[in-house]
């Protein structure tokens, strides 16, 4: 388990480029989306936004929880003096959500409630 | 007394499991109406109330991916996990950087709900609050026979509740609307009929106002208090923001 967390925080501390841009984040997220429990993603910045879901008719409700959960992250950290936020997941009764700032990119996956999250996020970061 | 005692029981396993794990910051429990039942010792109410509007702001999101069972906050010095436990119950837990979350984890995630479970097989009544009080018939007449019924205790009668706009044209500003419930289990404490509250807004100013039940399906049952924008400026509240609520007996 320290092992896991190690290479956790390594990934975001040193492996993670910063000036990884929008496009390699999406050829990554294009990647991440082909695997059969992933149910889509959004990525967005201050001037434009990438949506891909399976399923369309979710798109608003799952931009709102998107944009919401690193909103509550960034609120809980400040709360609790946590420092900056590495990555929120929440786990609901039929999908799991994963999401992430990297540089100015904000990303939410939409996973299946069988898809392993911390290796989604070891693969996304890895890229 | 019951509920000190139910309080303590669950106060106690908090600070237990910060003896057991010390890298646990803070822990406490809340229900999904806003009230907090139990917390650690070296927690602020205000930090509390604080957590509680933010975790609001995702809840009332998540309708999408089935609600939440868990959000787990992933930072740099530490995390905060919250995770539904039992029925309406949400256990928050803070970690620092240095703990083994999966020991931490299995702690937390068998001692509580274990407490809460023995506690309600002791006694379901406090910590199911929220449901009407079965009183027998014959109760009931014992009650009428000793003429007035007791006052509730102060506590058990404050509800900590999340403000929501109350506008319209037609909307007085002077009437702020709760679950119909809550009223209906002040009515069945109290022994009459409830039609003033007392809103306190966490900056210690209040407001005594009329009170009716919600009318908007997709503000019942949620712990929300839908408050005009006057009583709003009064209380120097706003959206999001929790205040404790009270009925005003006569």
């Amino acid at each position: 388990m320290a092992r896991k967390e190690n290479i956790q925080d390594l990934a975001v501390a040193e492996i993670l480029p910063a000036e990884k841009t929008k496009e390699d984040l999406r050829k990554a997220l294009n990647e991440i989306k082909e695997k059969p429990d992933v149910v889509g993603y959004i990525l967005r910045n201050s001037t434009s936004a990438a949506i891909d879901l399976k399923d369309p008719s979710k798109l608003i409700d799952y931009a709102i929880l998107s944009s919401s959960a690193l909103e509550t992250g960034g609120e809980l950290a400040e709360i609790f003096e946590l420092g900056k936020i590495k990555n929120v997941v929440i786990e609901g009764g039929t999908v799991n959500v994963l999401s992430t700032s990297i540089d100015e990119n904000k990303v939410s996956i939409f996973l299946e409630k069988t898809a392993n999250y911390e290796k989604i996020l070891r693969n996304l970061l890895s890229l | 007394m019951e509920n000190d005692i139910y309080s303590f029981a669950l106060k106690e396993t908090l600070n237990e499991i910060r003896n057991i794990c010390p890298d646990v910051k803070n822990t406490f429990i809340f229900r999904e109406n806003g009230e907090i039942v139990a917390e650690d010792k070296d927690i602020e109410e205000k930090t509390i109330t604080q957590v509680l509007n933010s975790f609001n702001g995702v809840l009332e999101k998540a309708e999408s991916i089935g609600n939440i069972n868990k959000v787990m906050v992933e930072c740099t010095k530490g995390r905060v996990e919250i995770s539904h436990i039992n029925e309406d119950f949400y256990l928050v837990t803070v970690t620092s950087g240095k703990a083994d979350v999966k020991y931490v984890s299995t702690v937390t995630h068998v001692l509580v709900p274990t407490v809460l479970k023995i506690l309600e097989k002791i006694h379901p009544t406090p910590l199911n609050n929220q449901e009407e009080p079965t009183v027998t018939i014959e109760e009931e007449e014992i009650k009428e026979n000793q003429g007035q019924p007791e006052i509730p205790a102060s506590d058990e009668l404050t509800s900590r509740l999340i403000v929501e706009h109350l506008g319209g044209l037609l909307a007085p500003s002077d009437t702020v609307r709760i679950d119909e419930e809550t009223i209906s289990k002040w009515e069945n404490l109290c022994g009459e009929k409830i039609e003033t509250v007392i809103v306190e807004a966490f900056n210690g100013k209040t407001v005594t106002c009329k009170v009716k039940p919600i009318k908007d399906s997709k503000y019942k049952g949620k712990g929300m208090i839908q408050v005009p924008k006057a009583i709003q400026r009064t209380l120097e509240i706003g959206k999001g923001e929790l205040v404790k609520v009270k009925p005003s007996i006569k």
